[in-house]
């Protein structure tokens, strides 16, 4: 595996916590959102990453988490081009290439929280 | 005699028919739900497409509206598009000028509403025209779209800001499936998650929008609250009054025991004036309604001011 997927996965993590961290409004909305959130790069298995929601704010680890709230997995292109904010979840959500498990509300509270980053 | 079907995506347990005289004349309205089965509203339509004179689309929308953006629904617009025969309609023709209406009615009529009313609209984005009403009034407004539809604690205050979040988030939530918006089938019969966003409710006078999205958190005790909603069954009524509600009042007229859905209001008047929709126009429905001369109906359920 070239370390360029990799790489870019982690930064985009890196942008996505930026954004949300920064976005007032957002941690108000998650103030009671803790969460953590396990991220599976389906063509990168070597590679662990996470996320975790607490009191509005996000931080991300390059390691697996245990017994995660949702399961957002999809091929690394496709994660990297949602937490850059370059595509929305909802259309590889709909095609198939990202699948996310967790609860109804937790998977749709996911895409606002992004929506609400990146949406026009 | 006019035949108005209604398709629903909502409980079947709620299903009924009616027989209704609109300026004499007789109309046979039916509703059958489809307990949140997209595939089984979707062959249902096919089925009466061409065999009813207007089908009304319930438990879904096909366009939601903020301060003149209009967003599409996609799953409804499949429906919509299911009926190529008989017009299909899912109340947004109406909608905005019979709630505005019905709250500035209410304000006139009653001492329900005054501009220092407090009102939850648990969504706005399904009635903005309601929306506007409350603010035009002064009332301060709590807009629950994020409550109800996410789950996310966040009450939005102003109509600029519920435009702001529907412009970022619709775009791409219309394409979701309805379900994971929206309560279907079993979810309508009964709250959900009862007593969550309680502090929501507690605050409020008025509770008003749809009322699938009222039920689905509210409280065991609403004592001195009135709400403003439609498609409530007498069952439904009984249960507010049980609460503790002091009044309820429908937008739409109450017809065999219970207030049917504006999309039913629609096809009604589709059917009536035998044009398609876009024939209608909004000129053409507003016309209707007043030939109609549809007011909001209030019921006491003991105690409260009226």
């Amino acid at each position: 595996m070239s370390e360029a997927p990799k790489e870019r996965l982690f930064a985009s993590l890196d942008l996505f916590r930026e954004k949300v961290n920064d976005n007032a409004r957002l941690r108000q909305m998650n103030r009671d959102w803790n969460r953590d959130i396990a991220v599976v790069a389906r063509d990168l298995p070597e590679v662990e990453a996470s996320i975790s929601m607490r009191e509005g704010q996000m931080d991300w680890q390059p390691q697996a988490v245990e017994n995660p709230h949702i399961v957002l997995s999809a091929p690394a292109d496709v994660l990297i081009g949602i937490f850059r904010g370059d595509s929305t979840p909802t259309e590889p959500y709909l095609d198939g290439s990202l699948t996310l498990r967790g609860t109804q509300e937790d998977v749709l509270r996911l895409d606002f929280v992004s929506l609400m980053i990146w949406g026009e | 005699m006019k035949r108005v079907f209604g398709v629903s995506l909502g409980s079947s347990q709620r299903d009924h028919t009616a027989q209704v005289q609109m300026l004499d004349e007789p109309i046979e309205l039916q509703r059958k739900g489809t307990d949140g089965d997209l595939s089984r509203a979707e062959a249902l339509i096919r089925e009466i497409d061409g065999r009813v004179d207007a089908i009304g689309l319930g438990g879904i929308d096909v366009y939601l509206y903020a301060r003149g953006e209009r967003y599409t629904v996609r799953d409804g617009l499949r429906l919509m598009q299911a009926a190529e025969k008989t017009p299909a309609v899912d109340g947004s023709g109406i909608k905005d000028t019979l709630e505005r209406d019905a709250v500035r009615y209410i304000a006139a009529q009653t001492n329900l509403l005054t501009p220092k009313t407090r009102v939850l609209m648990v969504s706005a984005v399904d009635r903005f025209g309601m929306a506007e009403a409350f603010v035009e009034l002064g009332c301060p407004v709590v807009f629950g779209d994020l409550i109800f539809s996410a789950g996310m604690p966040y009450p939005i205050t102003t109509l600029d800001e519920l435009a702001d979040i529907a412009h970022r988030i619709l775009p791409e939530m219309g394409k979701m499936p309805f379900t994971m918006l929206y309560p279907t089938g079993k979810e309508q019969e009964g709250p959900q998650d009862e007593g969550r966003f309680r502090e929501y409710y507690d605050a409020a006078d008025v509770i008003a929008g749809d009322w699938h999205y009222i039920r689905k958190y509210l409280p065991e005790r609403i004592d001195g609250k009135w709400i403003l909603t439609n498609t409530t069954t007498s069952r439904d009524i009984e249960e507010l009054r049980r609460r503790g509600a002091t009044h309820v009042a429908t937008t739409t007229p109450v017809m065999g025991g219970r207030s049917f859905g504006t999309n039913l209001i629609e096809a009604m008047i589709v059917a009536l004036a035998q044009k398609r929709p876009e024939e209608l126009g909004h000129e053409g429905y507003s016309a209707w309604l007043q030939r109609l001369r549809l007011t909001p109906r209030i019921e006491d359920l003991g105690g409260g001011p009226a």
